[in-house]
């Protein structure tokens, strides 16, 4: 496709002489665009929100009464050997008492009357972060409840299954909806730059018997799509912005969890380039399909 | 440099030019004439290749039209003026835009273009229109407009169809001598008329055509 300087000047007059038909695509580009990276920005902001959750999951492992130093250090290393446990720590009960009477430190009345520590001794376990799934976390707890010395084993089994149906989820949703929406793009600029071409069809016919060739024809249909794509992705990131910036000043007030949400810089670039290259994508199959 | 060899053009309904043969060397000003609906103007078209024939050969320039490839059109007719019957300026351009058209497709840089397209409107009187749209131009302005369009690349081959259809004689006679400039300067020219007078006594050679065939070829 050779593009000469005039074939810019081309695509500039289109764009001024069809100026309304061109702002209304622009527009329809710019409020597609606009869905999509709200979509972006809230599954970007679960997924922050959600990423850090794994390193503070963890499984404790109640063990049973006087087990004995030696069968305890055998446990531990029967565990650490798991392929999806990242460390294995030993909390004597002890220590749990401890602990347990820093928490309560305004509420000392419940210790009242107890001479022995009615805690067992328990292993907390933390897993790498590509095990926390829950089918994983499942299949562990059962191997691990099998095991010499172990009562009970507690985790956040709830909690957990929520946490990944909330993130798949919104990725499937997130994804359907990008899905759709990139379609309609396409189609957008393929419609629009078909109306611009037969509107311009007694000149395209004059451009050819004088000479053009193809390539000269559609050059400017291409230019103009890639303009109108871009520009949509320009003005959808000036309005997603704002968007943000709303929503962090204004409401962040009346709900407090809005005062975390983050804005992915990767947008400032995505945007505009993803207009542009949808454009283009619909300028080339209209032209493409154009009989000439 | 024009060579027809038994053509024949059928349009749906009707045959427009049958059996037509006859040769134009290089440098020649020859014309066509014969009543309207005679095949004229559909004789032209088979030269720049928008209409196809149904049977025989063409040769223009040393291009075999049978053997062109639809993506080497383009290419035959940078080779090829054409004042159009109908004009085909465009409307939303000035007579500048509309004779640079011509150079434009070419890929020509535009300081070059300035040159060639205001040395080519002064030589049809139309330099102080350069920025007029052809809305605001007469008849017979508009008719040099397209003359202009037609030679400022420096064609090989001019065809003309019916240059002077609706010129008062005072013009039609400086359209003529403008071809005449041109064909002097090595410029093949074939031009279409019903109008005896452009060809009357010039000893140029005529293709008559009646309902699309050939009655005769001889000097005017
Ligand atoms: N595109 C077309 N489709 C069908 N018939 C046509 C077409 N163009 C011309 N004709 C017919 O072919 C005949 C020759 O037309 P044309 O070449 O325009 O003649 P001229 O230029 O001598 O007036 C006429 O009868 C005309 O009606
Ligand atoms: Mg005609």
């Amino acid at each position: 496709m050779s593009m000469s300087p005039y074939s810019f000047r081309l695509a500039a007059q289109s764009l001024h002489r069809e100026k309304w038909i061109n702002l209304l695509s622009v527009l329809t580009i710019a409020s597609g665009l606009l869905v999509i990276s709200v979509a972006l920005l809230v599954a970007y902001n679960v997924n922050a929100a959600t990423g850090k959750l794994p390193e503070k999951f963890a499984l404790t492992v109640y063990l049973n009464d006087n087990l004995g130093r030696e069968k305890i250090d055998a446990l531990i290393g029967a565990l650490k050997k798991k392929q999806s446990v990242a460390q294995v720590r030993f909390i004597p009960k002890d220590e749990a008492m401890k602990e347990l009477k820093t928490m309560l430190k305004n509420a000392n009345y419940v210790f009242e009357g107890l001479d022995e520590n009615p805690l067992p001794d328990s292993l907390e376990i933390r897993l790498k972060r590509e095990a926390v799934s829950p089918e994983e976390v499942k299949k562990l707890t059962g191997d691990i409840g099998r095991m010499q010395g172990v009562a009970e084993i507690d985790y956040g089994e709830k909690f957990l299954a929520a946490l990944h149906s909330v993130k798949s989820g919104v990725r499937t949703v997130g994804l359907s909806i990008i899905t759709i929406i990139v379609a309609g793009i396409i189609f957008v600029c393929y419609s629009t730059v078909k109306i611009l071409f037969y509107r311009r069809t007694e000149e395209i016919e004059t451009f050819k018997l004088l000479g053009a060739t193809r390539a000269f024809i559609r050059a400017p249909f291409i230019i103009e799509g890639g303009v109108i794509g871009m520009a949509g992705g320009l003005i959808s990131l000036m309005s997603v912005y704002v968007l943000y910036y709303v929503v962090l000043t204004r409401m962040s007030s009346v709900v407090p969890l809005l005062s975390n949400i983050l804005f992915p810089l990767d947008l400032f670039l995505l945007l505009p380039l993803s207009g542009l290259l949808l454009g283009v994508a619909g300028a080339v199959i209209a032209v493409g399909r154009l009989r000439y | 440099m024009i060579q027809f060899s038994n053509v024949t053009k059928d349009y749906e309904n009707q045959t427009a030019l049958r059996d037509i043969s006859f040769v134009i060397e290089k440098g020649e000003m020859a014309f066509i004439t014969g009543p309207s609906g005679s095949g004229k103007t559909t004789l032209l078209k088979l030269i720049y290749s928008a209409e196809k024939p149904d049977r025989g050969n063409i040769s223009v320039a040393g291009w075999d039209l049978d053997q062109l490839k639809a993506s080497s059109i383009p290419y035959l007719r940078r080779n090829i003026g054409v004042v159009f019957q109908d004009f085909r300026l465009l409307g939303n351009r000035n007579v500048f835009d509309n004779v640079a058209m011509a150079l434009r497709i070419r890929g020509m840089g535009e300081r070059e273009i300035r040159t060639k397209v205001f040395e080519t409107l002064k030589s049809v009187n139309l330099r102080h229109k350069s920025d007029s749209y052809p809305k605001g131009l007469s008849g017979g302005e508009q008719q040099r407009v397209v003359i202009a369009r037609a030679m400022v690349a420096d064609p090989t081959v001019l065809l003309a169809d019916e240059p002077t259809g609706n010129l008062d004689p005072d013009t039609a006679e400086s359209v003529m001598r403008t071809f005449k400039d041109i064909n002097a300067r090595g410029t093949t020219m074939l031009i279409a008329t019903h109008n005896r007078e452009l060809y009357r006594n010039t000893g140029r050679k005529v293709i008559r055509l009646e309902g699309g065939t050939l009655v005769g070829v001889g000097p005017g």
